[in-house]
């Protein structure tokens, strides 16, 4: 093995070659008019082409030289890239109707680092051939010290300057591509605009000449009034945007959910971008961690390639082990994936000779193991399925080992035990809460949770009565969370902070030791679901209302949202009618109205079904498991296609229900 | 057509047909000049908002009826955008701050201070003041009721405050101190007859006896729900002769199904059975502490004495979490648990006295 030292160096120095700007080619933007990818994230060739000659490709970064360029090779699923095309297609032509395209003005991609966000983006600016205009903080400039003492401006007036002038920009260049309608254009003059980019501007004539402003290097938003006025910017380009204005991309790279500070955005179900920005005009497909089989294919392709381009070099495919610990440590992360390749491919080839040797030994695995962990590793946040097995299994000290699990866990499971005291002996007065130590770490368990407490409550109160043996321990789990609840409340001031522990605490108390194993499937909570069909039957609600008020008075004039009933004898008033009632007493006599056809009557709302149609069926809850190396985040409500396929399934069976209890000609009165 | 409900509404405190004191109070309190804060309360379908308006127009006259329903936009404090409906005229403003939920203290402080610092404009109006009628108060928050005490002193020279509730035992004592409390008694049954004969006689067809005594007898004292059932038998069965069949609501029948649930059998896959029904409930409107209650006195009906007094205890007990607590599954289920483990306890010792009553017994004639 080689020292370990080294290969860290070098590692370190390429990440900080990436971080670094290569030139002070713009302090305030970078307008890049190739199609290359920009040099934050890949130094152009001309830059790289002496050193690397000299030295061999071994101080490239793979990142780099093999990002992908089309979308094949993106290691992201088709659908998500798909989504985002949809998006940009829209954006530029307005849809089929043609009238998207002002609804398709910003476009926030979410997702953890390493997701291939930026590079999807550039894959189909590449293939869409659109331009991409850049905005960077001029913090860590290399120029900065050297900035010109005029140029005080406050870093968000230069961000807000761009914004402008990158809608500008556009015009400028589209206005002299149609007036001169020659390929020579004179913008390969501008200083913004590198060597390459005459060709590429050239190509691009036939398609329009198109931009997005891509956000990734956002200004300090977590300073309250430079986020207002970030909302404020981006809002009046949403609002008002220049003719032909750019879309905005904003890449989000969420550095892993946990811990309390992010019960608003779990609930939100997607980041801060619907905050900071108007709702309408985001699509968040949100990028899930790199699934590992596509990481598998990725890599696998990449070393190919590799090994096949630098055919003169020795270097021997890595071994299969190798790869699959680099899979596993990078947790979804298939930029640190490739580091930790890049630099197992290194360590190997220095180790040179002796490979065949380490490959033979034993504890190749383990070195290799220690060595890419300590390359990759990053806050690894446990995934949820494990988390909610860790609570729910409560597994104590001298539990019976499982009869399936390997030697290896029940070694694993006998040095824990080792290190665990056992509690101080209870008075015989408090003997029912007598229990073995517990195997499961509440702090680190709440360190690496990737949900929070109101989250993780949902989590158990859906999974909960599947691991009590009988309904004793299903009251004191029960008792727990309706405790936590009630202590939590709404208010920010009287949040009890310690609720996860005492969630996950009272829990592990309350269940049964050890659990009897019945191959229980631990589900994914109802709660949202539910939740939506309230909303939407609140709204039926409101509906019927409306009616119930407006109906009598013949009155179908509601120009400004205000239904004026002038001085008429009979006036009903909608506070007369409270929700309440109406969810509650009025069901009868709609149901009565619906029966009654034809003669001119007015119809109510159809949508009352929503909340007047209870008929007391046998359905069983239709919550989906969760499995295992299931990404967390996409079990969060919004925008998942297993809550979709869950919809569905509950909507399938609400038609068959209703359909047994209306009249068949009903349902086409209905309309 | 309208719903009866609303268009037989009485409109004026003279055509009230029951709690003849009351309306007669209401009168002079209207004609003295010196009206107070009220507030009014009594079981739901009583009366209550119906005496309200009728009160309003013997404080206004008839330009109180001249109605304008408008939708206000508040922002929480998050900057959530609240949305509710206000019904006002040119002398009062209705508003039902509990569809703000919990943010019920913002409506409450905007909309008070804005027509508390209007005065009134109108030169003829009868009263210096406007009316703010408040419905649904007991579900007011304790913010919103604190918000509403200091309001109501401050601002009594150019506004007054009408509560309209449930019950007193969720507004807090300082605001009950500065109401004229009025109860509405629910109408007995006689008078609901009445009423139901006068609906009847307006619309020129008899109804017969048994079937309104029928009605009368399912609506529990609720005048509301009364006609409702009434005008929906009407419109079945044109006639109302012969056996009526009143349907119960959906989510009544439901609730009494939990209750079943619940008492058959014991068990951890039940809870989820009921959990499920409780979801079903709940996504459709159903208010919780509705359905709790409902369940609970269905649960009660059916268990052995002993365990009366606890499952109600219990059912208060979580009611009054879940007022607090944000999600009200783990409160409706948290007290379903504790309910069947009551029950099951309770069950074992029923059938272990009554092994060892026998045991006894053998003994004792063993003995013999």
């Amino acid at each position: 093995m080689p020292p370990k030292s080294r290969p860290r160096v070098s590692v370190d120095a390429g990440s900080k070659q990436t971080t670094s700007r290569p030139s002070g080619k713009a302090k305030l933007m970078t307008v890049k008019l190739d199609t290359e990818p920009p040099a934050k994230k890949m130094r152009p060739l001309s830059l790289t082409t002496k050193r690397s000659e000299r030295k061999g490709q071994n101080d490239r970064l793979w990142v780099d030289m093999y990002e992908p360029t089309t979308e094949a090779d993106l290691a992201v699923h088709k659908r998500k890239v798909e989504d985002v095309r949809r998006w940009f297609i829209e954006a530029f032509e307005g849809g089929p109707s043609g009238k998207l395209k002002k609804y398709r003005r910003i476009l926030a991609l979410t997702g953890p680092a390493g997701t291939a966000k930026t590079t999807t983006v550039r894959v189909l600016s590449r293939e869409l051939g659109f331009e991409i205009l850049e905005w960077r903080n001029s913090m860590n400039d290399e120029y900065g010290e050297r900035r010109s003492p005029v140029d005080n401006q406050t870093l968000f007036d230069k961000f807000q300057a761009f914004l402008e002038r990158a809608s500008a920009c556009h015009n400028i260049f589209s206005s002299q591509m149609i007036k001169n309608q020659e390929p020579q254009s004179s913008q390969t003059g501008t200083p913004a605009c590198s060597g390459s980019s005459q060709s590429q501007s050239q190509s691009k004539k036939s398609s329009g000449p198109r931009h997005i402003i891509l956000l990734e290097d956002l200004p300090n938003i977590l300073h309250l009034p430079t986020q207002a006025r970030f909302r404020a910017a981006l809002q009046s380009l949403v609002d008002n945007p220049p003719r032909d204005a750019a879309p905005i991309v904003i890449i989000v790279s969420d550095a892993g959910m946990r811990g309390e500070a992010q019960d608003e955005r779990a609930a939100n179900g997607f980041g801060w971008a619907k905050e900071v920005v108007d709702v309408r005009t985001v699509l968040g497909p949100a990028f899930n961690p790199v699934a590992s089989t596509l990481m598998k294919k990725a890599i696998q392709s990449l070393i190919t390639i590799h090994f096949s381009s630098s055919s003169g070099h020795s270097v021997q495919s890595l071994p299969r082990e190798v790869l699959d610990i680099i899979v596993e440590s990078s947790n979804g992360d298939i930029r640190s994936a490739i580091m930790a390749l890049q630099f197992a491919c290194t360590s190997a080839s220095k180790a040179g000779k002796g490979k065949k040797r380490v490959q033979n030994d034993g504890r190749s695995n383990v070195n290799a193991r220690l060595v890419l962990e300590a390359v990759t590793r990053r806050e690894q946040s446990l995934v949820l399925f494990h988390l909610m097995g860790k609570v729910l299994y409560n597994k104590r000290k001298g539990d019976p080992p499982n009869a399936n699990s390997a030697a290896k866990d029940l070694k694993r499971d006998k040095a824990i035990d080792a290190l665990l005291r056992e509690p101080p002996e209870l008075p015989p007065y408090l003997q029912e809460h007598e229990r073995r130590a517990s195997r499961v770490d509440i702090d680190v368990l709440y360190a690496d949770s990737p949900i929070d407490s109101s989250l993780l409550g949902l989590y158990i109160h859906q999974n909960y009565t599947q691991f009590c043996n009988d309904i004793d321990e299903s009251a004191a789990v029960a008792e727990w969370l309706s405790w936590a609840d009630w202590g939590g409340g709404d208010d920010p001031v009287l949040t009890n902070p310690h609720i996860f522990h005492l969630l996950t605490l009272g829990t592990l108390h309350s269940l049964p030791s050890p659990v009897a194993r019945r191959g229980q499937l631990v589900c994914k909570p109802e709660f949202f679901d539910v939740r939506k069909r309230e909303v939407e039957a609140a709204d039926a609600v409101r509906d019927v209302q409306l009616w119930v008020t407006s109906k009598d008075a013949g009155l179908t004039d509601t120009t400004n949202g205000n239904l004026d009933f002038g001085s008429r004898d009979d006036v009903p008033s909608t506070s007369r009618w409270s929700q309440k009632t109406i969810a509650t007493e009025l069901g009868g006599w709609l149901k009565a109205m619906d029966r009654q056809r034809g003669k001119g009557v007015a119809r109510p709302p159809p949508s009352h079904h929503l909340f007047s149609h209870l008929p007391f069926n046998s359905k069983v809850s239709s919550a989906l498991a969760l499995r295992d190396g299931e990404d967390e985040f996409g079990s969060l409500p919004d925008e998942d296609e297993g809550w979709a396929a869950n919809d569905n399934s509950v909507k399938d069976v609400e038609d068959i229900v209703s359909g047994g209890w209306l009249e068949s000609d009903d349902i086409e009165e209905v309309e | 057509m309208s719903l009866w409900v609303d268009k037989f509404r009485p409109k004026t405190l003279d055509d009230l047909h029951y709690h003849e004191g009351l309306s007669a109070r209401l009168k002079s309190l209207a004609a003295s000049g010196d009206f107070p804060h009220m507030l009014f309360y009594g079981p739901s379908g009583a009366g209550k908002k119906t005496r309200i308006s009728c009160t309003l127009r013997q404080l206004f006259g008839s330009g109180v009826e001249r109605l304008k329903i408008d939708q206000r936009v508040f922002l929480s404090p998050s900057k959530r955008k609240l949305e509710i409906n206000i019904v006002q005229s040119n002398y009062h403003i209705e508003i039902t701050p509990s569809e703000a939920g919990n943010y019920d203290r913002v409506v409450i402080q905007e909309l008070l201070k804005e027509i508390a610092q209007t005065q009134q404009v109108d030169l003829n109006a009868k009263q210096r003041f406007k009316v703010v009628v408040i419905n649904e108060a007991d579900s007011l928050s304790r913010d919103a009721q604190a918000a509403l005490r200091r309001t109501m002193e401050k601002y009594m020279s150019n506004m007054r405050i009408i509560l309209c509730a449930n019950s007193t035992s969720r507004l807090i004592a300082p605001i009950k101190s500065r109401c004229l409390l009025m109860r509405v008694a629910a109408p007995t049954p006689e008078e609901m007859q009445t009423v139901l004969h006068h609906v009847a006689k307006k619309l020129k067809f008899d109804l017969p006896d048994d079937a309104s005594k029928q009605i009368v007898d399912d609506s529990g004292g609720n005048l509301r729900k009364a006609l409702l059932v009434f005008e929906a038998l009407k419109m079945q069965s044109p006639d109302l002769s012969g056996s009526l069949a009143i349907a119960k609501p959906d989510w009544e029948t439901y609730c009494h199904k939990v209750a079943d649930l619940i008492v058959q059998e014991q068990s951890p896959a039940r809870v989820m059975e009921v959990r499920a029904k409780f979801y079903e409930l709940l996504s459709h409107c159903i208010p919780p502490t509705i359905v709790l209650k409902t369940v609970a006195e269905r649960v009660v009906e059916r268990v052995d004495e002993s365990l009366k007094a606890d499952i109600m205890h219990w059912a208060a007990f979580y009611e009054g979490r879940m007022r607090i607590g944000n999600k009200k599954i783990y409160h409706l289920e948290a007290w379903v648990v504790k309910v069947m483990s009551l029950y099951k306890a309770s069950f074992y010792m029923l059938t272990y006295m009554s092994t060892v009553n026998d045991h006894h017994f053998c003994h004792i004639a063993f003995c013999l």
